[in-house]
């Protein structure tokens, strides 16, 4: 099939075989090897992107699915070739340590923010709390999506 | 998990030609709407089609409406578990069915995968159905080029992933009253792997301090969520109080027939049935004397 | 965040962070080479087979595969590996020893047609009678798994006697004193049977590697390996290559806990490779390193007597530790097992019989903190009821019978290089032991050794390359623990250069020099040792051209803010290399090496430290369903000293998460040898709602370790803590635990029998 789509802000135009998964797309096509397979069931998080935003498991999702939408993975979080605030959250709470979960987790807490600037404590575990870490007893993750909440709100103009 | 095998999708943008591709391709074909359970059962190699036709593409066919005159609130098969989670709509006039949704899987399955498509999957260990199972006046609608037909929850789910639907069907909407005064519903699970290992939902009406209608459904125990109806029994004309709970709670167990898996004993498995409808009663009688 | 200076007890930020937390940073999924093909592999369904015929001849017809290679490939290479003892072949070659067993593989143009031609392969089984638990595998006439008197030490053996035998793989037996003697003098004594699960470690990354040959005498790797110059050893004797003619890379590890020790898919890979005469990428989902690795399972019996006013005289332990159908790290486990068994107290004789099983199951190896988290919940709950028998709180047990520093552990190792008494203190303490709780409250804690380090062998290279940066040549694998931040932290000290100027490359056995390993909490310590060393070394090449530079005394150079100063005058390291070369270029290296000190390299004298394994929590019991809600942790690292408290913190936090998990959830379920949990749906870790809300942790300095500025290892002890808390915490409800995971469901039906027991004594009572 022919498809569509914009990823990381860039259109793209691709002939897949309908049965593609995004993962697949994204790792195998266009060398977008910052998502990464883990449980490969859409339970862990790792493979987690944004589709306009929504956190989806990209290796159970059709690339189909993406078709003149819009899909953010790891490498366009970056602003301008500099951080974005959440990213510099992590990094100051030390919210990540293999590093193989972080760039789902760190999509999961963009769709979050996105969502509500200012979330409590609650929402901030109901939303990222089926993501999972292996190293770090999730303790520094939930410091960091608070430290980006902070951080977030503080960055004129994001 | 394997790679898929390769298959086509249709993309029908009305009813008529979804029938169309329905009727044309039979059971070479699967209704695919969020996918996450059907793309799951693909992937493990325990099914595989040809064609799957994306029936998301069919207008407002995950559209939810509420019409006020008949109290009732109508939820669009293909809506995702996440949209209704967070339907304003439905944290007005029906806030459990929000809760419940906001339950199921994780964030990211919730944002793709549909209430339709969980339903017709008939996970044992499903949220929804289990909900709709003890929600009194809950259809089901299906739709076929024959016509349209409303279903309810217990005709709806006939045994372990199968249901009513016949082959040339597809669920369109699902149709929810909303609860009247002094009533009051409640879903409780108990889980410790991915899925629950017991799932209860209750709702208690009461009128004159005491209940007048009582309904409970079990799910997780079985091949499908059923009605605990002896327990319901021992509810109606009673006073909702612990002891009372606790009866009803008794009897709801013992209706059950849990089998010994990785989930847990039957023994135990009886055992979180009985706490859970203890505690999804109590929670729906506060409920329902807290809505005026 | 790295434009600076961090020395030894700073919070440096991590020098990995920004390639990671951009989805910049290459795991071993993320190589991809020109031609490379998809290998797939073909398991065995059934626990124990013979494998009459295989017929590949559809398979390899099918358009886009390269090869299919099975046991018949193997003939002109020595097919057996396995570091301890080499009994495993590449595929299976007659014989599948378990449900899982790789039996071909497939090598193709894409991972789906790979998928495809695994179903083309027909492979005709003889089903054979099995033992898939430790039971049937110790029964008279229980069939045999390997042919005992074939098997060959592997080439990293180490641990003395091996005599295999019927299917004990291998046993590790300690005796000191007259037990029997004691046990009948004893007033108190508390014995019991206990169960421990099999757990899978469950890195967020499974296995995986690439192989390439270049030439027909030359291979190169990229693997997720922890242990590469090991993996080196092993597969270059198996392809009779030169050592050095085996290269393997080693990039970022996405998680490791022991998983990824000693060699993995690196034979499969590169026999596939050969075969196929390209390159060749395996890649395991998580079932499939669920067969490839995982956590012992054990039966233990233990007694422990004591006198009657709680001093503690003997402890008598036998115990059974399942390794599957291979060795694999087994022998290793069932020694430090042995080890762990008797705990830290001061007995006056122990005796510790510990055997490793063969059966039908799916090889078990290392496991963060192996050995003492079997052992250390069995051991600490007796402990607490013969304190509940004689009187003495948990706490006064400890302070009374715990080994004090320098003490012997066990005849002719190390002994006590730890203050056990000050670190429980703190447990207990971050706990408010004192204070009443709730009636569903409960609280425990746990305390233990174990023996860490492995082999004392590790060497680095560090190389001021001519602009003044400095490379860190050290081949311990960064699995997230942040090992290449303390490195860089080791060097930075010594140097006074900002992170931002060093840089520690991946693991590359052509580049990187030897390091033993990476676990046994031993990289910091040893590999640390190392690097420390080589900057010490740079440094003194840096004062010396600074004192003929300069024509100064050598104590007039001082070394700070990242460059060399004597007087009024400095120069940055660049400058002292232009001025040494007399041209902008050249180099200089630091060197360190680290070796055992005499007496220290065998297993006998060691270990290079006794890590201390402690902790407590408080948890609330929900009596309805047994469920346990951890409530707070309290975490005491003692780490002699801390190059880096965050990072310690962070593994401290994790290790905790992980001994929850094999505390309380997690447990690989087998039917007949078949894995029935071999998913994420169906094996549960933990998730951030499982974890307290309260985390204390608590790191103790004492500059009491090996490394450098008295630092050692951290980061397995918590694990062995928590399950030994979680079960005291349950014993103070009243509830005794004898088989982990200690599930809902476990201590629910443990909660219905104690209260039979009280119904019984209370009839009894009322009836008299």
């Amino acid at each position: 099939m022919q498809l569509q789509t914009t990823i990381n802000g860039k259109p793209i135009q691709a002939e897949v075989p309908a049965e593609t998964l995004l993962i697949d797309l994204l790792r195998d096509d266009l060398d977008l090897t910052g998502t990464k397979r883990s449980c490969d069931m859409q339970i862990c998080g790792s493979c987690t992107v944004l589709l306009d935003g929504q956190p989806v498991s990209s290796c159970s999702l059709l690339a189909y699915e993406t078709q003149d939408r819009q899909v953010l993975t790891i490498e366009g979080v970056s602003l301008n070739g500099s951080l974005h605030p959440v990213q510099t959250a992590f990094l100051q709470e030390y919210g990540l340590q293999c590093g193989f979960c972080t760039p789902g987790m760190v999509l999961t807490t963009l769709s979050l923010l996105a969502e509500n600037p200012n979330p409590d404590e609650e929402t901030i575990r109901a939303h990222i709390g089926s993501n999972l870490c292996r190293c770090t007893g999730y303790y520094p993750i939930v410091n960091a999506v608070k430290k980006s909440v902070q951080l977030t709100n503080n960055t004129p103009g994001d | 998990m394997r790679t898929l095998t390769p298959f086509s999708i249709l993309a029908p943008t009305t009813l008529q030609d979804s029938f169309q591709h329905i009727e044309e391709h039979g059971w070479n074909a699967a209704l695919y709407a969020g996918g996450t359970e059907l793309l799951l059962t693909m992937r493990s190699g325990l099914a595989s089609f040809p064609y799957l036709i994306d029936i998301k593409k069919i207008p407002q066919f995950d559209e939810i409406s509420f019409n006020k005159d008949e109290g009732m609130l109508t939820i669009g098969a293909g809506a995702t578990h996440r949209s209704i989670e967070t339907s304003p709509l439905v944290l007005e006039q029906l806030p459990l069915l929000a809760e419940v949704e906001s339950m199921v899987a994780n964030i990211r399955v919730r944002t793709v995968g549909t209430i339709g498509g969980n339903l017709c999957f008939a996970d044992p260990h499903s949220d929804p159905a289990t909900l709709f199972m003890a929600w009194a006046g809950t259809t089901f609608e299906l739709v076929s080029s024959a016509g349209v037909r409303q279903i309810a929850p217990d005709e709806f789910f006939v045994d372990l992933f199968t249901t009513a639907r016949a082959e040339n069907e597809l669920m369109s909407k699902i149709h929810l009253p909303i609860l009247g005064k002094r009533m009051g519903g409640a879903y409780k699970k108990f889980v410790t792997l991915e899925r629950p290992t017991a799932n209860v939902a209750a709702f208690l009406g009461l009128a004159n301090g005491k209940i007048d209608s009582a309904r409970i459904a079990v799910g997780s125990v079985g091949p499908i969520p059923v009605r605990a109806i002896d327990a319901e029994g021992t509810l109606l004309g009673g006073f909702p109080d612990e002891k009372l709970f606790e009866r009803a709670a008794e009897t709801a167990a013992e209706a059950t027939d849990p089998v010994d898996d990785v989930y847990g004993s039957k023994e135990y498995k009886k055992q979180i049935v009985r706490v859970l409808t203890r505690r999804a009663l109590k929670q729906a009688a506060t409920r329902a004397d807290r809505s005026q | 965040m790295l434009d600076k200076a961090y020395g030894v007890g700073e919070r440096a930020p991590q020098v990995d962070g920004p390639a990671k937390i951009t989805g910049q940073a290459k795991f071993a999924g993320d190589i991809k080479l020109a031609g490379m093909l998809e290998a797939k592999v073909l398991r065995s369904p059934f626990a124990h087979a013979r494998i009459r015929s295989i017929d590949v001849s559809r398979a390899e017809a099918l358009p886009g595969v390269a090869c299919i290679l099975t046991g018949n490939d193997l003939g002109d290479i020595d097919p057996y590996y396995g570091h301890a003892v080499r009994d495993r072949p590449i595929v299976a070659i007659d014989r599948a020893k378990f449900a899982g067993d790789p039996v071909a593989i497939v090598a193709a143009e894409s991972a789906s047609i790979a998928d495809q031609a695994l179903e083309l392969i027909v492979v005709d089984y003889e089903e054979l009678p099995h033992a898939t638990t430790i039971e049937e595998a110790m029964v008279a006439n229980a069939p045999q798994i390997h042919d005992t008197e074939q098997l060959r030490l592997g080439l990293f053996h180490g641990l003395g006697d091996f005599q295999p035998h019927n299917n004990i793989c291998y046993e590790h037996h300690l005796e000191d004193g007259d037990v029997e003697k004691l046990f009948s003098k004893a007033d108190e004594i508390v014995e019991g049977e206990y169960r421990f699960p099999s757990v899978y470690q469950y890195s967020m990354e499974p296995h995986l590697t690439v192989a390439h040959w270049i030439a027909n005498d030359q291979l190169e790797l990229w693997s997720n390996c922890q242990h590469p110059y090991l993996v080196r050893a092993e597969v270059a004797d198996i392809f009779s290559l030169s050592k050095a003619n085996v290269r393997i890379h080693v990039p970022y590890l996405g998680g490791g806990f022991g998983s990824k020790s000693y060699t993995r898919l690196e034979p499969m890979a590169a026999a596939v490779a050969r075969k196929a005469a390209r390159p060749v990428r395996i890649a395991n989902s998580v079932t499939e390193s669920m067969w490839t690795s995982r956590r012992h399972n054990m039966i233990c019996k233990m007694q422990t007597a004591a006198d009657k006013d709680g001093m503690l005289l003997a402890r008598k332990v036998e115990l059974w530790l399942d390794t599957g159908a291979y060795a694999d790290n087994g022998p290793r486990v069932v020694a430090t097992a042995a080890d762990a068994a008797a705990g830290p107290y001061a007995w006056q004789a122990q005796k510790v019989d510990a055997f490793g099983v063969y059966t039908n199951r799916p090889p078990s190896g290392s496991y963060r903190a192996f050995g003492a988290t079997h052992l250390q919940w069995i051991g600490e709950s007796q402990i607490n009821e013969i304190g509940r028998r004689v009187g003495l709180d948990a706490l006064e047990m400890r302070k009374k019978n715990l080994l004090k520093f320098g003490d012997t552990i066990r005849k002719g190792g190390k002994p006590l290089d730890a203050d056990l008494i000050g670190d429980i203190q703190k447990v207990a303490d971050g706990l408010d032991w004192g204070e009443k709780r709730g009636e569903n409250i409960g609280r425990g804690f746990g305390i233990g050794l174990l023996a860490a380090g492995s082999r004392p062998v590790s060497t680095s290279f560090l190389r001021l390359e001519a602009d003044g940066t400095i490379t860190v040549l050290v081949s311990t694998t960064e699995l997230g623990q942040g090992a290449r931040t303390a490195m860089s932290q080791l060097v930075s000290e010594v140097l006074k250069v900002p992170l931002s100027q060093i840089r520690v490359p991946d693991g590359d056995t052509q580049i990187t020099p030897y390091d033993r390993s990476t676990g046994a909490s031993r990289s910091t310590t040893l590999a640390g040792g190392a690097v420390h060393l080589a900057a010490l070394d740079l440094r003194e090449q840096l004062i010396d051209i600074a004192v003929k530079m300069w024509k100064l005394s050598d104590e007039a150079i001082e070394i700070r803010e990242g460059q060399v100063w004597g007087g009024d005058k400095s120069a940055t390291f660049a400058e002292c290399l232009e001025w040494h070369f007399g041209f902008v270029g050249g180099e200089l290296f630091g060197r360190g090496i680290v070796r055992p000190e005499e007496g220290q390299g065998t297993y006998s004298a060691g270990p290079v430290f006794w890590e201390v394994c402690t902790g407590g929590v408080e948890i609330e019991l929900d009596r309805d369903t047994g469920e346990i809600k951890l409530r707070k942790v309290v975490s005491v690292a003692d780490v002699g000293t801390a190059v880096n408290p965050s990072l310690i913190k962070g593994q401290e936090m994790g290790g905790a998460a992980q001994g929850l998990g094999n505390a309380i959830f997690e447990e690989m379920h087998f039917e007949d040898g078949q894995l029935m949990n071999g998913n994420l749906a169906d094996y549960r870790v933990p998730k951030l709602f499982d974890m307290a809300e309260e985390f204390v942790s608590v790191i103790v300095q004492n500059e009491d370790g090996p490394g450098p500025y008295g630092l050692k290892g951290v980061g397995e002890g918590i694990l062995a803590a928590m399950p030994a808390a979680i079960v005291n915490a349950l014993g103070e409800l009243g509830i005794e635990i004898n088989e982990l995971p200690a599930t809902p469901e476990r201590v629910w039906k443990a909660m219905n029998d104690s209260r039979q027991d009280d119904n019984t004594l209370q009839k009894k009572i009322g009836g008299e």
